[in-house]
């Protein structure tokens, strides 16, 4: 393995235990890598296990019941997979920069916004506390929170959706992460925002050579600033692919997904649906996942074992198996 | 600006009949001695079967304007009317009967559901409860509910925490629905669901339009906004600055914050 990935996720596979006994598997066979100020979008439907992929990332896969079961997960050549506590304390937070999904419940309720961003920024044990109100207030103008006086004493009840978002936020980049893991950052931000927020991202990057795993279903938000694209379906990566070259996917889920983009229709036309539903976790279909939506499937997609990342072109992998026969 | 945005409501108000009607309603927060005027003045009709969108940059009041006309946050000042009739009495609002009748989707889908319930469970009892069937067929019309928005019958034995974002957005859409109600008011209802599942919910949300639902769709995706709105308001600093049919707003905007507000979807179509 070379040493030099920032972030190196292979064949990993992510178990929660439903009872005493019983397992159930929501991630299996995802690989991903990063390198340092890769900006990489991840996409796939709702329920595809993205959400698990950025937790086991900050070890925090254990507060929804679940845990690693299998695979590599290397950061900075640290194994994340048998990382004791201690190294995840030096780890998450300070080296991985987390902004979680549910940002609007994010901020703890119990504390001022002022108080959470103290601890995001005590983190640093060295940091002079007479600076901290400078710095916490430095953090909510670069996320262009308006009253930002005012904001350090609210609470989060107290903040509109888009407010708290951005205190996640900044709080995830207080100690100028390696990696930023922001799953969803920008749902329920206006436009305009939005905009901000991902020319933040992109000069955190220049400046720190930061890199970005970037969650999103805005697809064209995911285009316009991602390096490369990865995309997951049913616990699975199935693709990847440099982001301005995703209409030429070389899979047919991808294409889906993209195909039923509201902006291709008029208003109250008729919309465009993947087949079927995504299988639900514990009733994955054998061979390729998809298999059972894909208008393209033959009986070579369903195989007994799980379908690899076939490499195909620079930066493009897929595990379709009828990659090179399927046209847009 | 203001008068001109109440003509248009009068004369709109003309041939339908108008199910919500909101009249100079502020909302005013006293917060750490800022004076916040998250709602100032603003008025509003829903008329009867139409979806009126609401658009505006993040803190300019949508949420807070919403939770007022669901009958959440009493206005500082100001009234808000259904079917002719003021909602609020005393501190209550949307007493007996009228309590089912407008259901709200809130931004955070923690918020609405109950965490120690498994999702059909708190869907089908919701069924039970306004529409009286019994336990069995509640149960169905449940699992039929979610399954419409692509929750399999799996998942919806789940409990809220062991969803994902979007499928727990999806149930807080459902419990909403459950209540059959005639006004669905709707922050931000698709904002963590991706494009294939939010085809399905807007075309869930469509069948429910034309057999009469009217709905009041906050959010900040203008692609939806703009499939599913007749009418959209668009609100700065708690007033509303411009307003109009869907198309003219689009095609069409007249305040330079609209048109900001439009241009910066970034790529729309992908390059
Ligand atoms: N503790 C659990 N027990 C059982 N199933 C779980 C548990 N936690 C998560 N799941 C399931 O694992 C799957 C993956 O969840 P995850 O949150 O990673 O999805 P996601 O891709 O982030 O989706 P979204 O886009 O909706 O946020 C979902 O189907 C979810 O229902
Ligand atoms: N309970 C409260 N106490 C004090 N201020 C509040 C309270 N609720 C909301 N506000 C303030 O009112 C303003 C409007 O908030 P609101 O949630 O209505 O905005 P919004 O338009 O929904 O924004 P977003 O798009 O970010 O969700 C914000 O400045 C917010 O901080
Ligand atoms: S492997 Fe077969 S079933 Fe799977 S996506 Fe490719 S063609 Fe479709
Ligand atoms: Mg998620
Ligand atoms: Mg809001």
């Amino acid at each position: 393995m070379s040493g030099n990935h920032l972030l190196e996720i292979k064949n990993l596979k992510i178990d929660v235990r439903v009872t005493k006994k019983r397992r159930l598997s929501i991630v299996d066979t995802a690989s991903l890598i990063i390198e340092p100020g890769q900006i990489i979008g991840l996409i796939g439907e709702s329920g595809s296990g993205k959400t698990m992929l950025c937790r086991s990332l900050v070890g925090t896969l254990g507060r929804r019941g679940a845990y690693i079961a299998s695979g590599q997960l290397k950061f900075d050549g640290i194994d994340l997979i048998s990382a004791k506590q201690s190294v995840w304390n030096e780890i998450r937070g300070k080296r991985i920069g987390y902004v979680p999904q549910s940002a609007l419940a994010g901020p703890n309720p119990v504390m001022t916004i002022g108080a959470q961003l103290a601890e995001a920024i005590l983190q640093d044990e060295n940091f002079p506390k007479a600076d901290l109100e400078k710095r916490s207030l430095e953090l909510l103008n670069i996320v262009q929170i308006r009253r930002p006086e005012t904001v350090l004493k609210q609470y989060q009840h107290e903040l509109s959706g888009g407010m708290k978002q951005r205190v996640m936020i900044a709080c995830a980049i207080a100690q100028q992460p390696q990696l930023i893991v922001a799953d969803e950052p920008t749902t329920g931000l206006d436009v305009t925002v939005q905009a901000e927020i991902m020319e933040l991202l992109k000069q955190i990057r220049k400046d720190f050579n930061t890199s970005i795993i970037l969650v999103s279903h805005d697809l064209p938000l995911i285009n316009e600033i991602c390096d490369d694209t990865v995309v997951m379906h049913a616990g699975t990566t199935v693709e990847k692919i440099p982001s301005k070259s995703i209409k030429a996917s070389k899979h047919p889920y991808t294409l889906a997904l993209y195909n039923s983009r509201i902006d291709l229709v008029v208003p109250k036309g008729q919309l465009k649906t993947i087949n079927g539903q995504p299988p639900s976790v514990g009733s994955w279909p054998e061979g390729c996942r998809f298999s059972e939506r894909c208008d393209f499937v033959k009986d070579k997609c369903r195989v007994k074992q799980d379908l690899p990342l076939i490499t195909i072109g620079t930066s493009h992998e897929t595990s379709c198996l009828r990659y090179d026969e399927i046209a847009r | 600006m203001k008068l001109l945005v109440y003509a248009m409501t009068k004369l709109r108000g003309k041939n339908t009949v108008n199910i919500i009607e909101a009249k100079n309603v502020s909302v005013i927060f006293d917060s750490y001695g800022d004076v916040i005027k998250a709602v100032d003045q603003v008025d509003f009709v829903l008329p009867k079967g139409q979806t009126i969108g609401v658009v505006g940059e993040s803190g300019s009041g949508k949420s807070t304007f919403a939770r007022v006309l669901s009958g959440l946050q009493l206005p500082t000042s100001g009234s808000v009317t259904f079917m002719g009739k003021p909602i609020q009495s005393g501190r209550n609002t949307y007493e007996g009967a009228l309590r089912k009748e407008v259901q709200m989707v809130f931004q955070d889908p923690y918020g609405s559901l109950n965490p120690r319930m498994r999702i059909v469970k708190a869907i089908a009892e919701a069924i039970r409860q306004h529409q009286g069937l019994d336990k069995k067929a509640s149960r169905v019309a449940a699992l039929d509910l979610l399954e419409s928005m692509g929750i399999s019958n799996l998942d919806a034995q789940k409990f809220p925490s062991k969803l994902s974002g979007g499928q727990r957005q999806r149930a807080s859409v459902a419990r909403a629905l459950s209540a059959q109600p005639s006004v669905l008011i709707a922050d931000e209802p698709t904002s963590a669901i991706d494009q294939s599942a939010q085809a399905q919910l807007l075309g869930l949300f469509n069948d429910l339009i034309k057999k009469g639902l009217s709905i009041v769709l906050v959010s900040h995706d203008l692609g939806v906004i703009r499939y599913l709105s007749d009418y959209v308001y668009v609100m700065k600093d708690g007033i509303f600055v411009e307003s109009g049919k869907s198309e003219e707003i689009f095609n069409n905007p007249k305040e330079d914050y609209t048109k900001k507000l439009i241009s910066s979807i970034p790529g729309r179509s992908i390059k």
